[in-house]
């Protein structure tokens, strides 16, 4: 079992685009019980990854509660870097 | 509100977040010396210790680097206590063998023992100008984030930067002029050390908890400062003196079983966890030069609570630094602020939605 975080970081090398929510649901079999795995701290999570080079912002809308939806992406580049400091 | 506006405003506020996060490490730097330094190792048998140890130089070594095992090693039983409230203990086990793991552990082993020792060395050629030259830690992270990481160095870093060594040097002159000595120069030069090793440990650091939770970096780096002072560090200052390894031991036992400094560690030791995590928060969020420039502002609250800290719990203020060391220190702040953002920014009435384009 990996850390939560590198489980986050992890899951955008193996999608083409994802919001917070994505991730929460692809993880919840294996850290449902993690207290960390909540919209805002993932949404943090993400955003920390972006600001070091690791992650892009895709695409933003509003969804259907009117909450802003940020979706990212993992470029060649930081894919690459995640893959290679997290192996599978 | 719509998408545009909304993620604007997000952007600027987590950015906003890292500047303060970054702000608030430096404040808790500067607590957990003044409660190390002047109120726990001013009290029990420190001050005895001190003064058996007089001006010998590897005794003195040795002191200070108990001290730091102390307080790094309260500090990581805070942060694994925190980190276990918050359901991230196992984590903790679970990032150590990982190579961000492994990065964390090194940016501990450059900024722990290695920077902490040659400060201290530094201290003892070079007296208190050596405190001064180690806060170029920042403007020397913000360089080398240039050169490991490729983060950006814009001409108006540039210049921030030249004005924090400017500064530097101001402070530092004040004790040139007090207490020059011909080992002043090998002092400097040893507490250069101590900046590139605390500058280096930010940017690794920093890097590290773009891939770790910064709540599990720095539990890691307090586990490793405090162990591999225990471990390493005071023993070989222990085999360098008479005494040998007998007499470090003694001294172990001594600090530890001291029931009137070691409460104070326990508060020390609670405030290092804030000044290294978030250090290591305010670096992720928002780049090492940036986090660390506004972390180096301990140059100045460093200076404020060794001076206001012994008075309120001692009844004993501390030496207050002169009038130019206050202004060299905002000048250096100045600096800091001048290497994160372009301080006209903060007199534009745009500024915010300058500061939402660049996030965005």
């Amino acid at each position: 079992m990996k850390p939560l975080n590198f489980a986050i970081l992890k899951h955008f090398t193996t999608v083409k685009e994802a919001c917070a929510d994505d991730v929460i649901k692809a993880l919840k079999s294996e850290y449902g019980s993690f207290k960390a795995l909540s919209k805002n701290a993932v949404i943090e999570a993400l955003m920390t990854a972006e600001q070091n080079g690791l992650m892009q912002e895709s695409k933003y809308d509003m969804d259907s509660k009117g909450e802003l939806r940020v979706y990212w992406r993992a470029h060649e580049e930081g894919a690459a870097t995640i893959n290679k400091y997290i192996p599978n | 509100m719509d998408a545009i506006a909304a993620k604007q405003k997000i952007s600027a506020s987590f950015l906003r977040k890292g500047v303060i996060v970054a702000i608030l490490s430096g404040m808790s730097y500067g607590l957990f010396t003044a409660f190390m330094f002047y109120v726990a190792m001013a009290k029990g048998v420190w001050p005895g210790l001190y003064e058996k140890a007089g001006s010998t130089v590897i005794l003195l070594c040795l002191l200070s680097a108990l001290a730091a095992a102390i307080n790094d090693s309260i500090s990581a039983v805070w942060c694994i206590t925190i980190a276990a409230i918050k359901g991230k203990a196992g984590d903790f086990f679970r990032s150590i063998p990982t190579k961000p793991g492994r990065m964390m552990i090194l940016a501990a082993l450059c900024g722990g023992p290695i920077a902490s020792t040659a400060y201290v060395l530094a201290l003892n050629y070079a007296g208190s100008l050596a405190a001064p030259i180690s806060a170029l830690c920042p403007a020397i992270g913000a360089i080398l984030a240039r050169f490991i990481f490729k983060q950006a160095l814009t001409p108006r870093m540039l210049l921030g930067i030249v004005i924090c060594f400017i500064s530097a040097v101001m402070i530092g002159g004040i004790s040139f002029q007090a207490d020059a000595s011909p080992t002043m120069l090998l002092g400097v030069l040893i507490a250069l050390i101590a900046a590139f090793g605390w500058g280096l440990e930010g940017c690794v650091a920093g890097y590290g908890t773009s891939m770790i939770d910064y709540e599990i970096g720095i539990t890691i780096r307090q586990f490793t400062s405090g162990l591999s002072n225990f471990i390493i560090l005071i023993p070989l200052f222990g085999m360098l003196t008479d005494g040998g390894l007998g007499l470090t031991f003694d001294y172990i036992g001594k600090a530890i079983t001291d029931t009137e400094a070691m409460p104070w560690f326990i508060v020390s030791g609670f405030f290092a966890v804030f000044a290294f995590s978030l250090w290591y928060k305010g670096n992720s969020m928002c780049g090492a030069a940036l986090g660390m420039a506004c972390n180096g502002a301990f140059s100045f609250w460093t200076p404020l609570f060794c001076w206001l800290i012994p008075g309120i719990f001692l009844g004993k203020f501390g030496a207050p630094i002169p009038t130019i060391g206050w202004f060299a220190a905002v000048l250096m702040a100045f600096g800091i602020l001048v290497i994160a953002r372009n301080p006209l920014d903060l007199f534009r009435k745009q500024a915010v939605v300058s500061l939402q384009k660049q996030g965005a």
